[in-house]
């Protein structure tokens, strides 16, 4: 069984995020970075898919700066048994982007199955998954909260708004994961190590076939939530609704 | 730029681990386990799991073979958490494991280390005595040699991991000891196990006052028979084993002096920004900007001679005390300091458990005593700088 699984370099959820002055961008300082949560949960499963089908490979593809070569090698630390790093400068990526640069690699490496992570928790655009197996024309779910392979295909468990929605799927297949499909390992310093020597293959998106212009999506502006107002007390009923009727206008 | 705190890849990867793996599952214990004055010991086996057992122990032997900068960062992390589970780590990774892999045979390694890397064994190392600490060589354990090996007597205090609750002994120790006839200088090293005859749990030492999370212990040898083969190194030469192992054990005590003066940093940072008094936040008063700024500042200092030092400490030879000694002379009187600070940037939260600074702060002081005294550190550094004349 094969498996390319994806591993995006995103700020730390713990960081604290601010716009630059002229709101274009993000500001980096003293930001710490992170594997994609859902990215982990993907890396997680492939790799327990992988070592229950007991033969196969995980393939794991990072795409950014030097840098993202961090988040190939802790996927390697997990148990993928070689890594993708497309050299490119992050900016210039967008979801298309990236779906066209997976479709040309799926092609390439015919994998069983693309694992990704539901959306990434810096962008949360959600759309990367979906875009490749339109592309492929393979089958997908999203949203994976529950997975199990048997023979040529997958059953998976999604979640949905008031329950659970169980689809079954035939390889090649693009599946997303969820919060719930399993708890990703901690790498363990011996394997850490190890990861060191497993084969890490840097690509350009040239490589891929993928020329990188002006994103497809432009971003306008970034700003900070507004802050929320004070509370108030109100003595009665009355006052209540009359507040909610003239002052919040909700009913 | 070279990264001093994460000099390679792989330290980053180790520091990336123990950080998440600190912050998910051992900070929601740590106070608790303060309380109850309890060992977590399932949390520390799965310390095996992750490899920080051995993390310098070699591969042969269970371990992963790294060196004294990820020693640093192990105990740095694990101490911004819970400095009393990280002594217990500290006992049995750098005084049992690494000790014994340094200065052990071939097989002594192979009966210990793997148990000892995993977690399914739990070591010590024992040295001080009721009455010598400090004057090490003062110890007056014995040994009398007798057919197939020797037979020990005397009493061992405060040892780390002797106890893993209030009656079960930890179950592997070095002892150092002298063998009868030998020369005050000439100590030699003995592994003890739990199950030997006459060898029992003195007291459990309670009621400290700070690092609780860890089991304390008097251990009594009382015509105790060690086999012959039991014997750590050459009879008489276990007082190098000592001096090399101090080292590596100041280094990492300092490592955790860091750990506890970060977390105060961060604790008293963003607590200044959340608090505000008479209309603005704590932090725009200069008397809590000298708190935080001061505290950050020695921080930074305090790990910066840490990982200098721990760049240029090699394992296996004896040659770095002055910087040894120095780092925790200066760390450990850092990070109480620190945690001092942060006390008093939260007033009353600061005073009581729930904030942590309270129980960091009581951690921290043991760092002064164990381990070495600030005056033993003195002392040493002092006696080595009269052969210095000029610092280059």
């Amino acid at each position: 069984m094969k498996i390319i699984v994806t591993a995006k370099r995103v700020t730390d959820y713990d960081s604290k995020v601010i716009p630059t002055a002229d709101g274009k961008a993000i500001n980096f300082d003293n930001v710490d970075f992170k594997m994609n949560p859902f990215c982990e949960i993907a890396v997680e499963e492939a790799i327990r898919l992988v070592d229950a089908a007991g033969e196969g490979e995980v393939v794991v593809v990072a795409m950014g700066d030097e840098e993202a070569t961090q988040e190939v090698r802790k996927a390697l630390a997990m148990g993928a048994h070689r890594g993708v790093l497309v050299e490119c400068d992050e900016s210039k990526l967008d979801s298309d982007a990236v779906a066209r640069m997976l479709v040309k690699l799926c092609q390439d490496e015919r994998p069983d199955l693309l694992l990704l992570g539901k959306q990434a928790v810096d962008g949360d655009s959600n759309q990367v998954g979906q875009l490749v197996a339109e592309h492929l024309g393979w089958p997908q779910a999203t949203f994976a909260y529950k997975l199990s392979v048997e023979g040529k295909g997958a059953t998976v468990q999604r979640e949905v708004d008031g329950g659970v929605e169980t689809v079954r799927l035939s390889f090649p297949a693009v599946i997303t994961t969820d919060l719930r499909l399993n708890e990703p390992r901690y790498p363990s310093l011996p394997n850490i190590m190890k990861a060191k020597k497993k084969p890490l293959e840097t690509m350009s998106p040239e490589d891929l076939g993928v020329a990188l212009g002006a994103p497809k999506v432009e971003v306008v502006s970034y700003g900070l939530p507004s802050s929320r107002k004070a509370g108030q007390v109100v003595d009665s009923v009355a006052t209540l609704v009359s507040k909610l009727v003239n002052e919040a206008k909700a009913l | 730029m070279r990264d001093l705190f994460n000099p390679t890849p792989e330290h980053k990867a180790l520091r990336d681990m123990a950080r998440s793996f600190v912050e998910a599952e051992v900070e929601p214990q740590a106070l608790e386990h303060d309380r109850a004055e309890r060992f977590n010991q399932p949390l520390f086996r799965r310390l095996g799991d992750l490899g920080l057992l051995g993390v310098t122990v070699d591969e042969r032997w269970g371990g992963s073979g790294l060196d004294a900068v990820a020693a640093v960062i192990a105990h740095e992390e694990l101490s911004a958490s819970d400095p009393g589970l990280c002594l217990a780590y500290l006992a049995h990774s750098m005084l049992f494991a690494n000790n014994l892999s340094l200065n052990g045979s071939d097989a002594q390694r192979a009966r210990y280390l793997p148990g000892a890397c995993s977690g399914a064994l739990v070591g010590g190392m024992c040295m001080s005595e009721p009455d010598a600490g400090t004057d090490v060589l003062g110890m007056r354990t014995s040994a009398r040699v007798v057919d197939g090996g020797y037979v020990l007597n005397g009493a061992k205090m405060w040892i780390t991991n002797g106890a893993l609750d209030d009656h079960t002994l930890g179950d592997v120790f070095l002892v150092y000891a002298r063998v009868e006839g030998d020369a005050r200088a000439a100590l030699s090293m003995l592994i003890v196990e739990k199950g030997d005859a006459g060898f029992s749990l003195g007291q459990r030492i309670k009621d400290k006052l700070g690092m609780r999370a860890s089991g304390t212990a008097e251990l009594v040898f009382e015509d105790c028979f060690v086999p012959a083969e039991r014997l750590v190194g050459e009879r008489g030469a276990a007082t190098l084993h000592m001096m090399r192992n101090l080292e590596l054990e100041r280094l990492t005590l300092a490592a955790m002096s860091l750990g506890i003066a970060r977390r105060c940093v961060e604790i008293m940072n963003s607590y200044a920004s959340d608090r505000a008094a008479f209309g603005k936040p704590l932090r725009d008063y200069g008397q809590i900007q000298a708190h935080i700024a001061d505290s950050y500042a020695a921080y930074m200092a305090g790990r910066s001679y840490v990982y200098n030092v721990a760049a240029s400490l090699s394992l296996d030879s004896a040659g770095n005390r002055v910087d040894s000694d120095g780092v925790k002379l200066y760390c450990a009187r850092m990070a109480k300091e620190v945690a001092d600070r942060a006390i008093q940037v939260l007033g009353g939260y600061g005073y009581v458990g729930e904030y942590n600074v309270e129980r960091l702060w009581r951690d921290a002081r043991l760092l002064e005593i164990g381990g070495g005294t600030n005056e033993a550190h003195q002392k040493n550094m002092t006696r080595d700088l009269a052969k210095v004349r000029a610092l280059r």
